[in-house]
Parts: C-alpha cells; structure tokens; sequence
C-alpha cells in the first residue's frame, strides 16, 4: 500500500469517526436550545410585530424559569424582519448554521415565509410559521420541515364573509383595501369567492393594494367613499391599519360604510376603531375569548404580559405564545417517542406532523401536509365596562375543521363547491359567550 | 360625472401640493448648485419627524392645541437651520464643479447617514401627530367628506409659487441667485458672495423639503423609510418639469399627482408605477422634460 494511499484510508477513517461523532453529539442534551425568532420590530409593521416578539421573549422566561424544555433553558435570537426579505435569509441561513439553533419560529410576513420555504426545505431545520398566513405556502408543494399551526387564508377570510353575511345580509356593495403583497392579495381572493358563492349578486365596487408601509390613503379614502360601498373590507395591517383608522375617520368612512377590519384586534389598543366595526383575530387568539379567561395558564400569561408590557397581548402575541407551546409539545412528544433522549430535528418535525396541541385558546391540530387547523373567532367592536378601549362582541366561533379545504384541494374551488345553505350551518353572531 | 371628477380634482391637487414642496425645493439647488441631491428626501422626513415630535410635546404639555398649526413651520425652519448651513460648508461644498458621480456618491453617503440618524434620534417607530387635522374639520365635496386642511395644503403650495417667484423676480436675493445661475464666474467677477448664495439656496432647498415632511404629518404617520419613497418621486417631479424650474415642478407635481389618483381610481395596480410612467413618456418627447430646455436660463 502506497504511502499516499494509507494517508487516504487514515483520513477517511477520521472523517468517519468525526462523522459518527457528530451524529451521536446531535442527540446529547445541549447546554442550550437556541431558536430564531423572526417578526418586524421597526418600521409601520412593528405595530403588529413587536407584541409578537414580547410574547416569545415572556414565554422564553416562562419555559426557562419552569426547567426549559427537560432542563434545557431556551435560547432566543431576535431578527427583525423591516430589513426585507434578502435580509430575512440571509440571517435565516447564518442562524441555521449555528448548531446551537435547533429550531425557527419564522416568520411573521406571509412574503417572507413564502421565501423562507424553499431555504427551510434544503436546510432542512424545524421552522415554525408563527404567522404565515398564505394559504399557497403549501398549495405549491410540501415543505416537510415547515409547520403552520395558526392556520391558513382560507378559513381565515371565509369565516369574515359568513359573519358579514349574517349581520348584513342585504349587502350589494363592497369595496376592498388590502396591502399590496401575498397576504392582501390571497385575502381579497378568498373573501370574494366566498361572498360570490354564498350571495351571488354582491358588487365588488373597488379593490385597492396600497403599498405595504404607506405613510397615507388619503387618496384611497376618497376611492372608496367614491364608490359608495356597503361594506369596505380590509386586511390592513400595523401601522397601515392605525394610519388608515386616523386618515378615514374624519372624513366620514365609518358613518358611510359596513368595515371589516380582519386584522383589527391586533390594534384596538393602539387607535380609536369606532364601534359597530367587524373585526378578527386571525385564528382563536383572542385574550378576552370565553376560553381565555377561563383557561388558568391564559390567563397568567395574559397578567405576566401586562404586567410585563404595560399592555394586554393582542392576537399576534398570542399566536406567538402558542407557537412557543407548539415547540415545548414538539419536543416532549418526541423524548416521548424516543425513549427521554434529546430528539433530532428530523423527529422534532415527525412530531410536529400530525399533533394535537392545547394552545392558551384553544387547540391547534396539524395535518399531514404540516398545515394547522385553528378555530376563527370574529366579533364586532364595542365598549368595554372595564377597559378603556373597545374590545370584540357579538363574537362567533367557527369550528376550524369545517372551514379548512382538504388537503392538495384548490381552495377557491373548495369554496365554490361549498353546499346551498352552508352558512345556516354555521355559527351566528353572539353565539360565543 | 361630476361625483367622480370633483374628489379625482381635489384629491389631485391635494397630493400635487405635498410632492411640489419636496421638488421644487430639489430643483432649486440643482438650479444653483448644479448638483443633484440625492439626500433631499431625508429631509423630509426629518421636517415630518421634528414636527411630529414637536407637536406631540406640545399636546403633551398642555399648551394650546392651535399652537401646532405655528410648529409646522418652526420645524422646518429649525431642520433648515440646523442642517442647511452645516451640510452645505462641509460637505456639499467640496462637490461643486466635480463630476455627476462624485456628486451623487456623495449626497448618496449622506442620505445613509441621515436615514441612520433618524433612526438613532427618533427611535425606529411610527409617529402621529394630527392635531391641525382634527382642528380644522372638513367638508364634503361631490359626496366625498375631505378634511379642510387638505384645502389648506394646496393654497399653501399656490402661496410657495407666487412666494418664491416673487422672491427670484423681486427681491435682491432673488437677483442674486438669477445672476448666479445665469453665470457663476462673471457673478464672481462682479464681487457677489457666491459662497453666501449656495449656502443660503442649499438651505431654502431644504427648507421647503422639510416643510413638506411636515405639513404632510397631520394627514399621515411618520416611519422610518419616507424619506427614500419620497426622494425617488421628488426626482420623477423634477425630471418631468425641468430640473431648474419652479413653474415646471408646480405643474409635473400637478401631472404626476393625475396620474397617481387616476390609477388609483381606475387601475390600482399601476397605482406605484403610475409617476414613473409619466416620466418615461415625459423624457422620451422633451429629454430635457416640459419646461427645461438646454441652454436657457434657469429660475
């Protein structure tokens, strides 16, 4: 055997046992478990981001304070998304490198996720869609190791034409406002569809994409009060949402028109939202709901937030809260599966695929394709006795699982396939008490 | 007709009035500087920023809520003041007579720093401050409720027109500036302080850049990034008018405005590229845009 050669065999040989080494280091307990928390924390959009990145950074505190998950304390790195996707990746990729970070809770903008995916698919690292919402994260294939647990588009805007049509149902005129990027987008598409399929001979009278981030809409006030809708819909988000809120209530928007505002919980706090507004949270998120306030452990950490944050947690912080419980079950379940010992990525995601996981408000049950089902609570805006700024009344509860498309289903034709007479099925306004 | 033309009208000339304060005072530099401030827009929204801010105190002190409507212009001439001079002596200066590149290199650094500076100064969170807004009330024009101090803002701009006309037209200043434009050397020649004529020019540029930030503050939030948004449609405004023109900047503010609540109105999706494609057709007919021409005299 040459000289050269059996250096060859002795480095293999090496490379073999750092292998096997390395294997065996990824299922010891780690000192730590470090998580990347993507959300936006600057700009218009932190509005809605930072509750989000309040409520990992209290429930980091909580996990830990409680032993971590089977004694290993929780590691967050916070990266805001303002940066713009390139970024996202960027910091995406250079956290994945990091052995120490097991797992991503990423990311909040639907674009972003829709650009993450294809980074998690070949990095092939458990990621955690805290608030990826579009509905074609999976309708464009699999994405084995990306997990939705809050739910998709489609249950979350159909639930909005069923409630509109239950307290408006002589409705002709509607005009839509949503951002101009997937989220605005897949919306708009999935509420008309439902409207048309339900009440056939509804108008939509205008449909406007402000660029995600506009300072104004005065412009765009002018458009839909123009169009004389019945109902203005919207999907605004943040600080677009408080702005639109300060621009459109002096001239006359709310007296005028039926507004949804899906996202509107996220902001009650933050800007006066007139009474009579039917707003959402996107999912089962919310504080208040019935079962909330009757949850122990939602309720200290709705105190824990407050206390904490000097505000309650709106439906992004909950989601957020949520997901980090997704983790910790995660991650049980599969020491479970494996005999107590630290698990792998790959069984990290086995136990992800098809979980039922109690959250703070509810349950979240994830199907074979990773996608979640979630309940959707929808309200309309009212004064509150005992806090001083609105909160959701008239609420309904829809059932998550009778609003979610099957599986590899196109969901507009789901939608245009739902039965005569689904909505009388369906829960009514005030129905959750 | 008329219930769609009167809100397309006024939400034109409302939105007209915000990007002429930005552009016009873009053109005026360029017109006696000769260079392009590609940090212009950061000026804006630091006029928007300081407003916002000194409004917000105001309310939060308790002083008078009219006192807001006084704040505006004091925000813009304190940024003016603060930065017009300063910028202009150490940083601006050394670019004159250096080529194009140089110059947009060097106001593109500059524009960084200030966009950082916002953020370090003013934190990297929205700010509202619509007090002048809700005082003045609104009125209803072909069914569309519009707030008077939208009015207001383009009676202002039509003021900063006759203003500054009237300033370049009647006033020694003005002659001054004319004279420095039309020739530089023989304007040295003659013993006029060309160095005290950029500085004060570069300083009303910013002035009335800054003023745009904030009078646009009552009618919409202030965030980080406003400053690029703004920069690129100030130079779209500037382009189609004839860089060195104020009646040019008036009326490419009134075309680019058009085209953005026609779009708006009518084909949403082109609502962000609606300005652009009013330049390109602009600069494709008359390169030098509407009211610019090679050689003739500028302001």
């Amino acid at each position: 055997m040459s000289m050269f050669r059996r250096t060859f065999l002795a480095a293999g040989a090496l490379c073999a046992a750092a292998l096997t080494g390395a294997t065996a280091q990824a299922e010891e307990k780690p000192s730590v478990l470090g998580i990347g928390v993507f959300s936006f924390t600057s700009g218009a959009t932190a509005a809605y981001g930072l509750p989000g990145r309040n409520a990992a950074e209290l429930m980091v505190e909580q996990i830990n304070a409680a032993g971590g998950i089977n004694g290993v304390p929780l590691q967050p790195t916070f990266v805001d998304e303002a940066q713009g996707t390139e970024g996202v990746i960027t910091e995406f990729r250079k956290l994945s490198a990091d052995k120490t970070n097991e797992i991503m809770v990423a990311a909040l903008s639907s674009g972003n996720c829709m650009a993450l995916a294809p980074i998690v698919d070949e990095l092939k690292i458990p990621t955690v869609g805290w608030n990826c919402d579009t509905h074609q994260l999976f309708a464009k294939g699999a994405h084995p190791y990306y997990f939705r647990p809050n739910g998709n588009t489609v249950p979350e805007f159909l639930s909005f034409a069923l409630y509109l049509l239950s307290v408006k149902p002589d409705v002709k005129r509607i005009a839509i406002i949503n951002p101009d990027y997937a989220f605005g987008h897949d919306a708009a598409n999935i509420f008309i569809a439902a409207i048309k399929r339900m009440k056939p001979d509804v108008e939509i009278v205008a449909e406007l994409y402000p660029k995600l981030g506009s300072a104004t809409f005065q412009t765009e006030i002018s458009r839909l009060t123009a169009a004389r809708p019945d109902v203005v819909f919207s999907n605004l988000w943040g600080g677009d949402l408080e702005n639109f809120v300060r621009q459109a209530t002096p001239r006359g928007l709310f007296s005028r028109s039926q507004v949804i505002f899906a996202l509107g919980e996220s902001s009650l706090q933050n800007v006066t939202i007139p009474e009579g507004v039917i707003v959402g949270v996107l999912g089962d998120g919310w504080w208040k709901s019935p079962d909330a306030t009757s949850n122990p452990e939602a309720k200290a950490f709705v105190e824990a937030y407050r206390a904490k944050y000097g505000a309650y947690p709106v439906f992004p912080a909950m989601k957020m809260a949520n997901s980090f419980l997704y983790v910790k079950h995660a991650y049980e379940a599969a020491m479970k599966t494996n005999g107590g010992k630290w698990p792998s990525r790959d069984e990290v995601a086995a136990a992800m695929r098809g979980s039922v996981v109690k959250t703070l408000t509810g349950t979240t049950t994830t199907r074979e394709d990773n996608d979640g089902i979630v309940d959707q609570i929808v309200g309309m805006t009212t004064t509150s006795p005992d806090l001083p700024f609105p909160v959701l009344g008239r609420m309904a509860r829809y059932d998550g699982k009778a609003l979610m498309p099957p599986m590899n289903s196109d969901p507009i034709g789901w939608i245009s396939s739902l039965p005569d007479g689904f909505a009388a099925t369906q829960p009514q306004p005030g129905s959750y008490q | 007709m008329l219930q769609i033309l009167i809100p397309i009208l006024v939400d034109a000339l409302a939105n007209a009035a915000l990007i002429f304060f930005v552009a016009v005072g873009l053109t005026l530099v360029f017109s006696v500087l000769r260079i392009l401030n590609v940090a212009h827009g950061s000026f804006y929204s630091i006029g928007a920023y300081a407003a916002a801010s000194l409004g917000l105190w105001i309310i939060g002190s308790g002083l008078p809520a009219w006192l807001t409507f006084p704040s505006l212009l004091v925000s813009a001439a304190l940024v003016a003041g603060i930065f017009g001079p300063a910028i202009e002596r150490t940083i601006v200066r050394w670019t004159y007579g250096k080529s194009e590149a140089v110059q947009i290199l060097v106001t593109f650094g500059l524009f960084l720093i200030l966009e950082d500076l916002q953020r370090i100064v003013f934190g990297v969170n929205s700010l509202y401050e619509d007090t002048p807004m809700g005082l003045l009330g609104s009125v209803t024009f072909g069914g569309v409720v519009y707030l008077n101090y939208q009015l207001l803002l383009i009676g202002l701009a039509i003021l900063t027109i006759v203003g500054l006309k009237f300033l370049i037209g009647h006033t020694r200043l003005g002659r001054l500036i004319a004279a420095v434009v039309a020739d530089r050397e023989m304007s040295q020649a003659m013993g006029i302080n060309t160095d005290r004529v950029f500085m004060i020019a570069f300083t009303l540029g910013i002035f009335l850049a800054a003023l745009g930030g904030a009078l646009a503050t009552p009618t919409s939030g202030v965030t980080p990034g406003l400053g690029a948004d703004t920069m690129v449609l100030a130079f779209a405004v500037a382009a189609i008018g004839g860089l060195g023109r104020i009646e040019g900047a008036a009326v490419a503010a009134l075309i680019v405005a058009v085209a953005r609540v026609l779009a708006i109105y009518y084909l949403p999706a082109l609502d962000a590229v609606a300005p652009y494609i009013v330049m390109l057709v602009v600069l494709l007919i008359r390169p030098y845009g509407l009211f610019g021409s090679v050689a003739a005299r500028r302001i």
